[in-house]
């Protein structure tokens, strides 16, 4: 008696806590959307969210351009980071001698370590002055290196680890066998790394971007140093952009003294956690497709 | 980053409060006393990196007075400043502008401390380095380069065919700096344009590395506190006052820091962006060593303002300060 009752005490007590994450979601988004319903019973969240003019003092609440700021950052960021992350991955795994495999491993993980403002001082000190002075001149264009490529580069570097370090999992889960079979009908070692590891570990190479991608999309202090913050929608690459989480965390202090800032900053957050979520839902959907066709 | 911050303010402000709580000395036996051996707690200060140098000074000097009390600085900029005086994460604000009315309608107390000054800023590298410094520029040309960006390059500036750009830096967290020279161009810090950079140092830092940038700092991040002269690499943009099109010599005041802060006595160089300097609380002070800080920032201290690189205040600003920080006394 005493056994089951602690079994369902076990079962109860354990579901409540797995009910919590789920639970504080929703709490958040909640008290967002309570905080932000001052700026929507003003203004249609279309204009908010379409407008390119911010002026808070004027009453002037458009966010795309911050909006545009993220994906800008965020794709050029994954368009250099995934191809790099993955190639790094299958050498590691398939080419690279066992020591240099395991000596690898630790420098990787100090990488994902290290605390974002080091990139960002890093981001200041070396990629902005690289992008103005080489990239920029290089292309024809002119800028200061504050710019999206600049923050791309800063942050695809601060992905690299997350991304090396589950497709280097996801690699070693593929049985060996498989390999040997290839091997032994003759492809090469890259034929086998391309039709045999990439292809079974396919899956998991899609969940690793979408890791990389929600940290990208999320960081905010290194970004922040070396984007440029210039409140317009980018045309470039050498543009400057303005980030999402960058509004928030530059303007948190300016929220007491302007009316209906604050309100504004929340709509941004939920803003930023509304499009977090709709592509995590994306890249889950196609997992579980990819996972069905290849049953 | 600023979660973890905050959460870390609001502990030492809870920690502060505790301490308080607790048995400490009687404000008016205190007061009595010549020195007040007894003060303990812990304050918190956020806010303004033009005041951060200045309150390190006095956080330094106050502790060595009183070794009970412990002292925090942080800077982040005077909204951040504002807005955790008014959450009640910080014992103290640091603003370096003017006070909004919508914060003092929340419940802030502004208590004017000092006074410095925001200079436009050229890198030493500028190509264009010797004409800027001989003539100058004009109030509306910085407004042209900063609010109307109609003046794009350097070359234009000097009366040439378009050349070289201008890369225009600005402020990118909320503050007193560039609220302050948006004043002095007839603007608010969001109609400033140009790349965001974050805090004081950072606009110092790529203004410094960019020929072609130009920004603007707080005094106390141009000049080197020991040598008094411009830090290595970056030249103040002297601004034509009389707009005559040359820089006399009452208007060659940025020598050194000394210089410019004589000038800013003199009203030579005007208010904006020239400023005063505010400490914000929260109400009055609550706890004893915060009374006593504020009062001590405001006598004694005083005399560790020149030395720190800023202007101390006239004797009826200072009396007006105490009285609304409820120091009945006038100095000793």
């Amino acid at each position: 008696m005493k056994r089951l009752a602690k079994d369902a005490l076990a079962r109860r007590g354990m579901s409540a806590l797995a009910a919590l994450p789920g639970l504080l979601v929703l709490i958040i988004v909640l008290g967002l959307f309570l905080k932000s319903r001052a700026i929507l019973a003003v203004q249609p969240l279309s204009r908010l969210v379409f407008g390119t003019s911010w002026h808070p003092l004027r009453g002037e609440f458009g966010l795309l351009p911050f909006i545009s700021g993220t994906v800008w950052v965020t794709v050029t960021a994954l368009a250099l980071a995934v191809p790099i992350s993955i190639l790094t991955a299958i050498y590691l795994s398939e080419f690279a001698p066992r020591s240099v495999r395991e000596s690898a491993r630790p420098v990787v993980d100090v990488l994902a370590g290290l605390p974002s403002v080091v990139f960002g001082v890093w981001g200041v000190i070396v990629v902005v002055p690289f992008v103005g002075r080489v990239l920029a001149p290089l292309f024809g264009a002119s800028s200061s290196g504050y710019s999206v490529l600049a923050a791309g580069i800063v942050l695809a570097i601060m992905i690299f680890p997350t991304v090396i370090h589950i497709s280097l999992e996801v690699f070693a889960s593929i049985p060996l066998s498989l390999r040997e079979a290839s091997l032994s009908l003759g492809a090469t070692r890259w034929e086998t790394a391309r039709h045999v590891v990439l292809r079974k570990g396919s899956q998991g190479i899609l969940a690793a971007s979408v890791l990389g991608f929600s940290r990208a999309f999320g960081e905010t202090m290194a970004v922040l140093m070396v984007a440029g913050n210039v409140p317009a929608v980018p045309k470039s690459l050498f543009d400057p952009g303005y980030p999402l989480p960058a509004l928030i965390a530059n303007n948190y202090g300016e929220m007491m003294s302007v009316p209906r800032y604050d309100s504004a900053l929340m709509l941004a957050a939920l803003v930023l956690l509304a499009v977090v979520l709709f592509f995590n839902v994306l890249a889950r959907r196609i997992l579980v497709r990819a996972e069905r066709r290849s049953r | 980053m600023r979660k973890t911050a905050l959460f870390a303010a609001t502990l030492v402000a809870a920690l502060a409060a505790f301490a308080g709580a607790g048995p400490g000395p009687d404000r008016d036996s205190a007061r009595a006393a010549t020195a007040v051996p007894e003060l303990k707690g812990r304050l918190s200060l956020s806010g303004a990196w033009a005041l951060y140098p200045l309150a390190l000074k006095w956080a330094e000097e106050f502790q060595r007075l009183h070794p009970g009390v412990r002292i925090d600085v942080q800077a982040g900029g005077a909204g951040k400043g504002v807005a955790d005086a008014l959450a009640g994460a910080v014992d103290i604000g640091m603003l370096s502008r003017d006070i909004a009315p919508a914060e003092t309608a929340k419940g802030a107390l502004a208590v004017a401390v000092a006074k410095d000054a925001v200079v436009p800023t050229v890198s030493r590298a500028n190509p264009f380095l010797a004409e800027i410094l001989r003539r100058g520029l004009k109030r509306n040309e910085f407004a042209a380069i900063w609010v109307a960006q109609t003046l794009r390059s350097w070359d234009e500036l000097f009366g040439r065919k378009p050349g070289r750009p201008i890369h225009v830096y600005t402020r990118s967290d909320a503050c007193g700096a560039a609220e302050t020279w948006a004043a002095y161009l007839g603007r608010r810090q969001e109609d400033l344009n140009g790349i965001g950079v974050y805090g004081d140092p950072g606009v110092a830092d790529a203004v410094k590395r960019d020929p072609l940038g130009v920004g603007f700092n707080n005094i106390n991040f141009v000049y080197d506190a020991k040598t008094k002269r411009p830090v290595e690499g970056l030249e103040v943009c002297p601004i034509d006052l009389d707009g005559n099109g040359t820089l006399d010599p009452r208007e060659r005041v940025y020598a050194t820091r000394d210089d410019i802060i004589k000038a800013i006595a003199a009203d030579v160089y005007p208010s904006p962006p020239a400023r005063e300097l505010f400490f914000v609380l929260k109400g009055k002070p609550a706890s004893p060593a915060l009374a006593e800080f504020l009062k001590w920032a405001l006598t004694g201290g005083q005399a560790l303002v020149p030395d720190a690189g800023y202007l101390p205040l006239g004797k009826e600003r200072l009396a007006q300060g105490l009285a609304a920080i409820g120091g009945t006394d006038t100095g000793r």
